[in-house]
């Protein structure tokens, strides 16, 4: 019987293949291989849906290959967990359309978009007065902070850097360091895109990693922000994909 | 004019005209004992509170943004503690038997800016300027300011390049906000409040740091504010009203405006507050002549033009 323990600890345990392949110090992630062998079919299904769009960084960030028996574990994902249409989840709604969107792009097939539709638009997104509140908005929407993505949530970043900035060092300081790496991805992505920042988020990611980093899903998180601050600044995407 | 929202200066209003009423009230529980001398074992208990009690009163008198009740009690303050210094010759005494001090000197300069003199002391501190063993002392650079300061308030000659003494403290690197701690943010603090000579020269930070300020003041303040550290909560509201172009959000100075007790007592911090008199005066006195200050500068900087 499926817990939510048991999908944590699957999705952990995914992260770990992620960021295994990510770093060069495992193999490719093979989703489908992963969920066959997975103890707990609809666990590692879970897994696949909570990590979304993280799952395609080994394809995005370093080339590695996409099978079609992977492309077709992550539809039946969907199947098992359909994407959220509650109105009142907006984050999981854009979460989810980033995974359809680089699963339709990875895959080749475009009908796959469908299985998670574009959020409405979403007035909340643009950076306000309230930064903290808006940044714990950003931090949940971490994963969309990659490559071959781009839509309303880049350009809200894109227009909160100052407000990113000040959410990273809020984190940090309220020893939230979970939240903190997950923003500095998103200071990395936009440095990786050329913008000037007004913190050093190289630094900021190794302090908030050494003093408070825990867990597969946060190192995932470092992972790939270190990826953006490795390369060169203003380096574009080979190709992007507009959910 | 300096844009300074009607909510702040609502606020600013009541900070310190309350907190004002809450000094000159309880100024007697911060009297010095009797045959206090200028070698005293514990400065901070007494010696430094009034002196930050004269402070807060001299700023209300400079700014002038008072009613004329309130500055009549501000006067009335600076007269109480006035004598409880023997009208400059306890400080004059302190500084004539430790030449190193720099204390006299801070004690003595929200005096002079609102009028009073000490011949003695004042020939004593010219002297001391001109002592190469004094300006050398060795202090935090945050420390150092606030000397360079009051010596600038007395009139002594400029010994010090202001500029070069904000680029030797923690905020003149710029450093990495989220390292911040709670005694670096009031070094913050004081950094700005020495360079703006307490919000009356904005201009007085530099640029490069007023911009730092700027960006990372928001953070401070919520931080600071979600764990009830009022005291230094209402220190960054200082900070704010000095700035040059001010950062003063309604929400934060409307929380601390609604913290303060009716008779003006502002807590310094989350714990409960103590019933007995002399305990909560030692307690939050502070915290109230900072209540003070944040108010008659944020009034003061709403007037300019």
């Amino acid at each position: 019987m499926s817990s939510h323990s048991a999908f944590a600890e699957a999705a952990d345990a995914l992260a770990v293949s992620v960021l295994g392949a990510l770093s060069g110090t495992g193999g490719a992630v093979q989703l489908a291989r992963y969920v066959d062998d997975a103890p707990d079919t609809l666990a590692a299904l879970a897994a696949v849906r909570v990590l979304g769009a993280d799952v395609f960084s080994p394809h995005l960030l370093k080339g590695d290959p996409f099978q079609a028996q992977d492309a077709a574990v992550v539809a039946k994902a969907f199947d098992a967990f359909p994407a959220s249409g509650a109105p009142d989840e907006p984050a999981v709604a854009h979460r989810d359309h980033a995974t359809a969107v680089l699963l339709a792009r990875l895959s080749g097939d475009d009908t796959l978009r469908t299985v998670a539709p574009a959020p409405p638009e979403d007035a909340a997104l643009a950076p306000r007065d309230d930064w903290s509140g808006w940044c714990v908005r950003m931090a949940q929407l971490a994963p969309l902070a990659t490559l071959g993505l781009d839509g309303p949530v880049h350009e809200a970043a894109r227009d909160g850097v100052l407000s990113l900035s000040r959410g990273v060092s809020r984190s940090i300081l309220r020893r939230d360091f979970p939240t903190a790496l997950r923003l500095v991805r998103w200071l990395a992505w936009l440095r990786h895109e050329g913008a000037e920042l007004p913190l050093d988020p190289d630094v900021a990611a190794e302090h908030a990693w050494l003093v408070g980093g825990t867990g597969p899903r946060t190192a995932l998180d470092l992972a790939i922000a270190r990826h953006f601050l490795e390369q060169r600044p203003g380096t574009p995407p080979k190709e992007t994909a507009r959910p | 004019m300096t844009t300074i929202p009607e909510p702040v200066t609502r606020a600013a209003r009541s900070m310190a005209d309350r907190a004002l009423s809450w000094l000159h009230a309880n100024r007697n529980l911060g009297g010095l004992p009797p045959d206090t001398t200028e070698t005293m074992a514990d400065p901070d208990s007494v010696y430094k509170p009034l002196g930050e009690t004269t402070l807060a009163a001299s700023l209300i008198l400079r700014d002038g943004v008072a009613g004329p009740g309130r500055l009549a009690a501000a006067q009335s303050l600076m007269d109480f503690t006035w004598e409880q210094f023997r009208h400059g010759d306890m400080i004059y005494e302190r500084q004539l038997r430790h030449t190193l001090m720099t204390d006299p000197l801070e004690m003595y300069a929200p005096f002079v800016r609102c009028g009073y003199r000490h011949e003695g002391l004042d020939r004593l501190l010219a002297h001391r300027s001109r002592m190469r063993s004094a300006g050398s002392v060795e202090v935090l650079p945050n420390r150092r300011l606030a000397v360079a300061n009051a010596a600038r308030i007395v009139g002594l000659p400029a010994t010090e390049d202001m500029g070069a003494l904000a680029a030797a403290t923690w905020l003149g690197a710029r450093p990495e906000p989220w390292a911040v701690n709670w005694i670096t943010a009031y070094a913050v603090t004081h950094t700005v409040f020495h360079l703006t000579d307490w919000g009356a020269d904005p201009g007085g930070l530099p640029p490069e740091l007023t911009d730092y300020v700027r960006t990372w003041l928001p953070v401070w303040i919520d931080v600071w504010r979600e764990v009830g550290q009022w005291d230094l909560v209402t220190e960054l509201l200082v900070v704010g009203a000095s700035l040059e172009d001010p950062y003063v959000r309604p929400e934060d100075w409307e929380a601390v405006a609604a913290l303060q007790h009716e008779d003006g007592l502002v807590p310094r911090d989350s714990d409960p507050v103590d019933d007995d008199p002399q305990q909560r005066f030692t307690d939050h006195q502070h915290t109230v002549v900072v209540a003070a200050v944040a108010g008659s500068i944020a009034l003061a900087r709403a007037g300019q033009r």
